[in-house]
């Protein structure tokens, strides 16, 4: 990962106001083709905005975007999946009363035509949908369920796999594992190794910094919408972030189970 | 330790094959309609000897299909989470215009197509307020059902317009075909046209991802904007249509008629199932709620009961209808 190399997502100088207040002010991602990137910051410190404003899902007020050096404005999600930015979305962004195939494939759904007319293939859908989970490892028992009769946890795995599983060049996962097991999570965490490997870039936002320390490559801190500090993961440790989120020494025992390892780095 | 691996391992599978009374639970809103319809017309066929017999029951289809075509149109607009008040406005403005528009030596193909021209015109005004600027669609089609009644009373001045009984446009409402009433034959084409598009399109798959999560659908690239509007340019066209039969079956195009023809509408979607939160549609209990308003109608007149008991029958029944529907089939569906 040399600095020669041409980023997948630069972006430069996002604000986004919401009435009277500053969600993002002036802040940027630099993202490189198969880097994780470690995005963490307090409770509204703007986290999902800038990750929406990457996934289309919000126009920012000001700032630019380039994809793979090229600059974009994405005005809706669509322009987005068509640039293959996949997100993950914290409230997890499905369809209730739509079934488990349904959801995977919204807004994708596969088509056949009868007498010319384009319809959906459901079969293919259902079909696809069963390999689609198989491959994550997500176990579902059926994929006609409707996603309102689903545990928290598997309702989780259908958004991971919704969004990991259309080839994406950019994948977003906001909070993916806040709900799931501890099996799960290590699933989760694995498929981020993997899709790295195969040079996906991910943007994972948690506040299980244990599991920053797993996967990134790199850590990028943000407070009250602004970027107030970015490591490299080899060169910092639990209580190093955890003081940059909060601005200060912070001495919660939440933070301290990792003392050890953070005093001998 | 080493007996607790046969917690895990020697029980039976979580999921069984779903039995029939898995399935009849699950289409619990369809399934009690259904019975409530056949409750109906076994009622009336009991008390009144006229109710089954062959002319009355295609009677009954013949003068159900505005009811049967806007209801189908409607389920789309309810699915999303949205209402259209103003049918039943479109309905009579359609319906004197276009016997005005045939005394006026329109050929009557060309009428017809003014006329869905007209709806769907109406559907996109409506719908660009609801869609594009964000006011509820409650307000926007009231005020739509005032304004567009205005125009009807307005143009005609309050009288019917007569159209000429050898006009071919009469047979649109009057016709039979294969012994099918030609307004029957009409509104099961569009039925089955409604069918495909809500269950089998990707149209229908997002009218029903704008109602049960908008946000949801539009982060996943739908133009949902425009799913909205669509659903109201339907409803627009429909009741268009149902203004077409209506005037060419009763042979004159009244500024009253379709008084409170919404609200049928609306109870016919309701009763079937659709819910008025949006995501979930049933085009099957829409059929099924419409026909049980019409022969409702039907058997209480046979009954020879006051005309004026129809609306107040039609609306307890919907109350308890909707209330054991909500009752005895809330567990198998939908848990929270
Ligand atoms: N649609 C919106 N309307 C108004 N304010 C918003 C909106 N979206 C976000 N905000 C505000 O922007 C700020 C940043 O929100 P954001 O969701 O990005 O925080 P976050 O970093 O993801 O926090 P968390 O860790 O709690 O998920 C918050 O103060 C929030 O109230
Ligand atoms: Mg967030």
């Amino acid at each position: 990962m040399t600095d020669t190399q041409v980023s997948r997502v630069r972006m430069t100088g996002i604000s986004k106001r919401y009435g009277a207040l500053q969600s993002l002010d002036n802040a940027s991602l630099d993202l490189k083709p198969g880097e994780v990137l470690g995005l963490v910051g307090d409770n509204g410190a703007g986290k999902s905005t800038i990750s929406k404003v990457l996934s289309g899902a919000v126009i920012p007020d000001a700032g630019t975007i380039e994809i793979d050096g090229r600059e974009v404005a994405f005005t809706s999600p669509a322009d987005a999946r068509a640039a293959r930015i996949e997100m993950v979305y914290q409230d997890l962004a499905l369809c209730d009363t739509i079934d488990v195939a349904g959801n995977l494939f919204l807004g994708r759904e596969p088509k056949r035509r009868i007498a010319g007319v384009p319809m959906l293939d459901k079969k293919l859908m259902h079909e696809r949908a069963r390999d689609m989970l198989s491959n994550l490892g997500i176990v579902i028992p059926d994929t006609r369920m409707k996603v309102e009769n689903l545990s928290g946890g598997q309702r989780q795995s259908i958004a991971i796999g919704r969004a990991a599983s259309f080839n994406p060049s950019v994948l977003i996962m906001d909070e993916p594992t806040a709900a799931l097991a501890v099996a799960e999570v290590e699933a989760v965490l694995e498929l981020i190794r993997t899709v790295s490997q195969r040079g996906v870039s991910v943007i994972l936002i948690t506040h299980r910094l244990q599991d920053l320390f797993l996967v990134c490559d790199r850590i990028q801190v943000m407070y009250e919408g602004r970027n107030v500090a970015e490591r490299r993961i080899e060169d910092t440790n639990i209580e190093d972030v955890v003081n940059l989120i909060v601005g200060r020494k912070f001495a919660a025992r939440s933070a301290g189970h990792n003392r050890e390892k953070g005093v001998s780095s | 330790m080493s007996s607790e691996p046969n917690a895990y391992a020697s029980h039976p599978p979580r999921m069984r094959e779903a039995t029939i009374l898995d399935k009849v639970v699950a289409n619990g809103g369809v399934m009690s309609i259904a019975l409530f319809f056949v409750a109906c017309c076994l009622f009336f066929a009991v008390t009144t000897d006229a109710f089954l017999t062959a002319p009355n029951l295609l009677n009954v289809i013949r003068q159900s299909a505005p009811l049967l075509i806007v209801a189908a149109a409607m389920t789309f607009v309810i699915t999303t989470g949205g209402i259209d008040l103003s049918v039943g406005s479109v309905l009579a403005l359609t319906a004197t215009l276009s016997a005005a528009a045939l005394q006026a030596g329109v050929p009557w193909p060309l009428a017809i197509v003014l006329m869905l021209l007209l709806g769907g015109i109406v559907g996109v005004i409506q719908g660009y307020f609801i869609a594009y600027e964000r006011i509820p669609a409650f307000i926007v089609t009231l005020a739509g059902l005032s304004v567009i009644r205005g125009f009807a009373l307005l143009i005609t001045g309050g009288y019917s317009i007569p159209i000429e009984p050898t006009s071919p446009f009469v047979a649109l409402g009057r016709a039979w075909v294969f012994g099918i009433p030609a307004p029957a034959l009409i509104a099961i084409v569009i039925l089955a046209v409604a069918y495909i598009a809500f269950n089998e399109t990707h149209f229908g798959r997002y009218v029903t991802g704008v109602g049960a999560n908008a946000e949801a659908t539009r982060r996943a690239g739908v133009n949902t904007r425009r799913i909205t509007l669509w659903v109201y340019v339907l409803s627009g066209m429909a009741a268009a249509a149902a203004g077409v039969i209506l005037s060419a079956r009763l042979g004159s195009g009244s500024s009253n008629a379709g008084q409170g023809f919404e609200l049928d509408v609306i109870a016919a979607v309701v009763l079937g199932g659709t819910s008025l939160f949006g995501g979930r549609g049933s085009l099957v209990g829409t059929v099924l709620g419409a026909l049980t308003v019409a022969v409702l109608a039907n058997g209480l007149i046979l009954s020879h009961l006051s005309p004026f008991f129809t609306p107040i029958v039609t609306g307890f029944i919907i109350l308890v209808a909707i209330w054991l529907n909500f009752r005895l089939f809330r567990g198998g569906a939908k848990g929270r």
